[in-house]
């Protein structure tokens, strides 16, 4: 498939020099034709880096747009070193999804998990450690909000693997459910009083003592999270199995691969890595809030999608995925440097999404 | 497994023991109390029982409607103003002698209170107003959120000594926010030298408020006050000012003083807090409803008074 997109592109120029050579006069295509010809190697390089990193040429135009726009507030390494914060949790979270998107699928109860297991982490931590010392007890808590959030993502996976209830129906239970129980649990009300050693996880900096505040804690969390994500995606049988699912079910099915597991996998995944944002999250809050991570599952998926996963399947990478948490931070953060309020902010956020995808789509249809 | 058996029949004979018991109390109890007049019934559709606020504006109902004999029918409509139209249907069904709104939607209410009028129910709003324009409310109760505004902006002049430049972290679209951050501003019209720099929406949220006040380091780092219209916003905002180790003071005035907030105010992270008694609110709506009910005239606005927190009146306590 890629070798037959390649051969295309590589053919492209020769066709327009044919078609300028025939039409025999339009000055502009001949001229362009002509420069085609001469730049020979390098138009068609520029041809396919736009192909491959679309994305990301677009993320590069918004960031020198807003270098200019603030007066170079945006590019400060203090303001950079924000952002990353920022997109952190965002991060995570569509880390998870984007092996749930990959498959096909989609998760909504990522929010709500998040939400959940911050409240079972925060009321764990506010009571722990009376008993134990606090690092295990922060440790202890951690795990348990990790396995918790494996394993409602695998009650979601399970229906949808061994019922075949269709995903969206299937999360939104989750979703529903869960942020019910995590009002249930906190009685309404926010769980504080957390351990101070545990705001290292959301505030912290990493070598602060040689390198000053610039490594945040969630910033490296998130960079190797995504890392482990990306090489199990590009590089393992069970990445390769994930876009087998996405790409053609009944073929994977029928060449072996058990169906089944691989997306009560994505799925457990999907709630290991928002059980991670709500780690992050509580932490940076200094508190547990029932009703935290309230349509974060959308802007998950916003950033799945902006990085290139198709929502039907079988495409998608976790360089994408980051690029498309990149896109949606920098916007977050650069209108607000640049003092737009926020009704518009969000007009604009909606139209970018939707313009990128375009953009996209067109240009892979073109 | 016999045993075990026997065990849950002794516990059976036991509860139902218990349960004879009780109603052999209670009963001689309104036998002892005499034919007592039929118990008025007052319903209520509140916004949400999920809020410490509420929580509290709830308990004041319930005790004072306690101490007056009330029967009290409590409904929550969970931030769901179409929940909350049908929910007063049904109230308005079961015939109360008055009923509690606390509108979801100041507007959408509007219909509600018109079905209560026709069936001659008289409504009491609590904390939050009618603004549709039609449908009477005999009476509404809460706080003063200007005045609670105006003395946000009394504690942030005294802190900044009167000069500085100040944000505001809103949360607009909501009426009693909107009454704070207008009472707010009006106070500090007196002091030309603090001026307001930025008036931006956090929506009440703890995660929007840090990565607003993130940004509003970044972009303006040399504000000296922040008044946020919540303690989830003040929270926020304090979370980003300590990530960013800023060497100057920041006053940071918050509102409603959730046991959170009032124990960073102990420790001086926060310079003061609005607060409100929702539990007043719900005592005096209790009240206006029992003279209303004896036919006493009542006020149509009841402002419920608001007051300070700062480290200053909790050490004095």
């Amino acid at each position: 498939m890629s070798d037959l997109r390649e051969d295309l592109t590589r053919f492209a120029p020769t066709e327009a020099v044919a078609a300028g050579g025939g039409v025999g006069g339009g000055g502009g295509a001949g001229v362009s034709a002509a420069a085609a010809r001469r730049s020979g190697g390098l138009g068609v390089r520029v041809g396919r880096l736009f192909e491959d990193y679309g994305m990301a040429i677009v993320f590069a135009g918004i960031c020198v747009l807003f270098t200019i726009w603030t007066k170079g507030l945006f590019i400060r390494p203090d303001n950079i070193v924000n952002v990353l914060r920022q997109i952190s949790i965002n991060a995570c979270i569509a880390t998870g999804m984007t092996f749930v998107i990959i498959t096909g699928g989609v998760d909504l109860s990522v929010g709500s998990v998040l939400a959940v297991v911050g409240i079972v982490i925060a009321k764990l931590l506010t009571r722990l450690p009376g008993f134990i010392p606090v690092l295990p007890a922060i440790i202890l808590s951690c795990f348990v909000g990790l396995v918790m959030g494996g394993v409602m993502g695998a009650v979601s996976g399970f229906t949808i693997a061994r019922f075949r209830v269709p995903p969206f129906v299937s999360t939104l239970a989750m979703m529903t459910a869960a942020r019910g129980v995590a009002f249930l649990l906190s009685d309404g009300r926010p769980v504080w009083n957390l351990p101070v050693q545990f705001n290292f996880i959301g505030r912290g900096y990493v070598l602060d003592k040689v390198f000053g505040p610039w490594i945040p804690m969630p910033v490296v969390i998130m960079v190797v999270v995504m890392g482990i994500a990306h090489v199990i995606l590009a590089h393992t049988q069970i990445g390769r199995y994930v876009y087998a699912v996405g790409g053609n079910e009944e073929a994977a099915r029928l060449s072996g691969i058990n169906v089944g597991r691989v997306k009560m996998f994505t799925y457990s995944l999907s709630g290991v890595t928002a059980a991670l944002g709500g780690i992050i999250l509580i932490s940076r809050l200094a508190s547990g809030q029932p009703g935290a991570g309230e349509s974060y599952e959308l802007y998950a998926i916003a950033a799945t999608v902006l990085g290139g996963t198709s929502m039907s399947g079988g495409k998608g990478t976790m360089i994408g995925t980051a690029i498309g948490a990149l896109i949606m931070g920098v916007l977050n953060n650069g209108l607000n440097l640049a003092g737009v309020e926020s009704y518009s902010q969000n007009v604009i956020l909606g139209a970018v999404i939707l313009g990128a995808v375009l953009i996209d789509k067109l240009r892979k249809a073109g | 497994m016999v045993r075990r058996r026997h065990g849950l029949s002794r516990i059976l004979v036991l509860m139902s023991g218990l349960a004879v018991m009780a109603v052999l109390v209670t009963g001689s109890d309104v036998l002892a109390a005499g034919p007592a007049p039929a118990k008025r019934r007052i319903a209520a559709s509140l916004l949400t029982n999920k809020h410490g606020f509420y929580q509290e504006l709830e308990d004041g109902l319930l005790t004072e409607g306690r101490k007056c004999g009330f029967e009290l029918d409590i409904t929550y409509a969970e931030f769901d103003a179409a929940k909350q139209a049908r929910q007063i249907e049904e109230l308005i069904s079961r015939k109360p002698d008055a009923l509690i709104i606390s509108p979801c939607d100041s507007t959408a209410v509007g219909e509600s209170i018109v079905k209560a009028n026709r069936a001659s129910i008289p409504v009491f709003t609590v904390d939050i107003a009618n603004r549709s324009g039609y449908g009477s409310v005999v009476s509404h109760i809460a706080s003063d959120n200007f005045e609670g505004g105006r003395l946000a902006g009394q504690l942030m002049a005294r802190a900044l000594g009167g000069t500085g430049k100040v944000i505001i972290i809103n949360h607009p679209s909501i009426t009693s926010v909107m009454d704070r951050v207008s009472g707010f501003r009006d106070y500090l019209e007196q002091y030309p030298a603090i001026q307001i720099v930025a008036d931006i929406p956090a929506w009440g949220q703890r995660s929007r408020a840090t990565a607003i006040m993130e940004d509003v380091l970044m972009m303006m780092p040399y504000i000296d006050g922040v008044f946020a219209i919540n303690d989830d916003s003040a929270l926020g905002a304090l979370q980003a000012i300590e990530a960013a180790r800023v060497k100057r003071r920041i006053v940071v005035v918050g509102y409603d003083g959730t046991p959170e907030a009032v124990a960073a105010i102990r420790a001086s992270k926060i310079y003061g807090d609005v607060v409100q008694y929702p539990r007043q609110i719900g005592v005096l709506a209790i009240q206006t409803i029992r003279d209303h009910l004896n036919g006493l005239p009542v006020k149509p606005h009841i402002a419920v008074g608001v007051g300070v927190v700062t480290t200053d009146t909790l050490g004095s306590r």
